[in-house]
């Protein structure tokens, strides 16, 4: 079953896939840096298309442009997923931020996070040094969220 | 070389004023920066040398414009720095910088300007692109060849308490104007001059075998290249050659813009482990492990490597890549030798013991991210290190 991306129902997917990947669970077995949010901004045609979405028209307030995904990762484990606003989201340890396009490409994997954070196609409010020793696990939980049937709306 | 796939991000912007005594164009630049309250950002050695001189030189030029001077800079600038730093600058009510120094002199001012933008202290901030506006104007005004710093979005911060490194990595932070004046270079000791001229090299030769190498950035490398070979010993054998002195601050300016744009490699991730732990000089790391690391990564990238022997004169026509290659390795011992580079980590103070935790220090170094070959486990690191040890 396809879920809408940052949708409750495909965030919660993404927990359960990120729960279920062994790969995962070795590669940030280490993990314990604290929160992570990943900040998706939306500019005005995607906007417009959430709008038109069945389900995300209802999930995603009006005004809102841009919304966050917190995950509480410990130990090879995602705790918590859910979604925030822009101003939760910056309580998290780490804040990547990005536009819905650039989020789109990292799930197609024709963007690896931590090089598209290098390259400045994604922001990073955060220790980096800490970030690159994770460089395995950022792939992982990529991966994690490839296993999901994900509609986009501007697809 | 480059394939379908190839798709990069390229930017210069830079203002770059170049010529014998250019520096004393200073007040004019940060006039057209809307500067009326300048601080002057240098360290105590450059402001006290009665050799250099090139600190007056500039506060005469920026005249009523000067606001104030802080040179507390040190050579691995601190948090505690940036932040006495941008108190300072609050405190005369600055609106722009300018900066005479070498890199750790730019990066602070780099790390002064991100604090007047967003308060608190700079280790709030670390992090890439993390900046919504432009930051203070800076101008800098390097005194070695050289970081490139001038013409970078990084800045290398150490917190001496935690003794840990901060990357704060942002667009906004790239300085508006970079002047290269040789005469501010003149007096730089041959040690530094070689130092500095194989961080240069340094960083061209992990430019071009970043994973990120892209056309234009090679351009910039390649040609660097050309320039630091020739003059590098020159600058060396006569420090008042002002001709050799100018060609390698152009040279480590073109390779700034290189690696700022194509990344590096495992040898800054070395370099920069190496000298967290053992106190080594940036760029005597630097050049130290630079061949050994085009040694282990000449499998993947012969084929840039025989640009880098061609761009140091060394005819490799008819040789394969590899062969060619391998005569870049021996090129660049050669210019090391040449120089009275150290040679080897234990001639530098390091010891085999800390071989292992340098190793895997310069795996969670960002600069590792884009070598050419993936380097996640730390034995591959180790293996580099022994060779060089």
């Amino acid at each position: 079953m396809a879920y809408t991306f940052l949708s409750e129902e495909w965030i919660a997917a993404f927990k359960e896939k990120i729960n279920s990947n062994p790969n995962y669970r070795e590669s940030g077995s280490k993990w314990e840096h604290g929160t992570i949010a990943l900040v998706m901004q939306f500019d005005q045609d995607i906007l417009s298309k959430i709008k038109s979405d069945p389900v995300l028209s209802k999930q995603i307030k009006e005004g809102e442009t841009a919304v966050g995904i917190w995950l509480d990762l410990y130990h090879g484990e995602c705790r918590e997923a859910k979604k925030v606003s822009v101003e939760e989201a910056q309580n998290a340890k780490f804040v990547i931020t990005g536009e819905y396009a650039r989020w789109k490409m990292v799930l197609k994997k024709e963007l690896e996070p931590v090089k598209g954070m290098m390259q400045g196609k994604l922001k990073l409010k955060g220790d980096m040094p800490t970030i690159v020793r994770f460089v395995k696990a950022a792939q992982d939980l990529v991966d994690s969220a490839t296993m999901i049937e994900t509609k986009f709306v501007d697809e | 070389m480059y394939n379908a796939d190839l798709n990069f991000i390229f930017r210069n912007p830079t203002k770059i004023v170049f010529g014998m005594g250019a520096a004393s164009e200073v007040g004019q630049e940060a006039e057209a920066l809307n500067g009326r309250k300048v601080l002057l950002v240098t360290d105590r050695f450059l402001e006290r040398s009665p050799s250099f001189g090139g600190v007056e030189k500039v506060k005469k030029a920026l005249g009523n414009k000067l606001a104030g001077v802080f040179s507390e800079v040190e050579p691995d600038t601190g948090t505690h720095i940036v932040n006495k730093g941008a108190d300072y600058a609050r405190s005369i009510g600055a609106d722009c910088i300018v900066t005479v120094g070498g890199g750790s002199s730019i990066d602070t001012s780099k790390g002064i300007a991100i604090v007047l933008s967003l308060g608190g202290k700079i280790e709030d901030h670390p992090g890439i692109n993390f900046l919504s506006a432009p930051v203070m104007p800076h101008i800098a005004i390097p005194t070695t060849a050289g970081t490139g710093s001038e013409v970078t979005y990084a800045a290398v911060i150490k917190d001496h308490e935690k003794h840990r490194k901060l990357i704060f990595a942002d667009n906004y932070i790239i300085p508006n104007v970079a002047i290269l004046d040789p005469l501010m270079t003149v007096s730089m000791p041959a040690s530094v001059t070689g130092a500095t001229g194989m961080d240069a090299m340094s960083h061209c030769i992990e430019a071009l075998h970043s994973q990120q190498a892209e056309p234009i950035a090679d351009s910039l490398a390649l040609g660097a290249i050309r320039l630091i070979a020739e003059f590098l010993p020159k600058a060396i054998e006569n420090g008042n050659d002002v001709i050799a002195r100018g060609q390698m601050l152009i040279a480590a300016n073109m390779a700034g813009v290189a690696f700022g744009n194509a990344q590096v490699g495992v040898v800054h991730a070395l370099a920069h482990s190496v000298g967290g732990r053992f106190g080594v000089p940036h760029g005597v790391a630097n050049s130290i492990l630079l061949p050994y690391c085009m040694e282990y990564n000449l499998d993947a990238v012969a084929n840039k490597y025989r640009l880098v022997a061609q761009a140091m004169g060394i005819n490799v026509s008819g040789l394969s890549d590899e062969a060619a290659a391998r005569e870049a390795v021996e090129a660049i011992r050669a210019l090391t030798r040449r120089i009275n580079m150290p040679q080897r980590l234990r001639d530098v103070g390091v010891k085999e013991e800390g071989l292992k935790q340098i190793a895997e220090d310069a795996i969670s170094d960002a600069s590792i991210v884009y070598n050419a070959k993936s380097i996640l486990d730390p034995e591959e690191t180790l293996k580099i290190l022994k060779q060089a040890y």
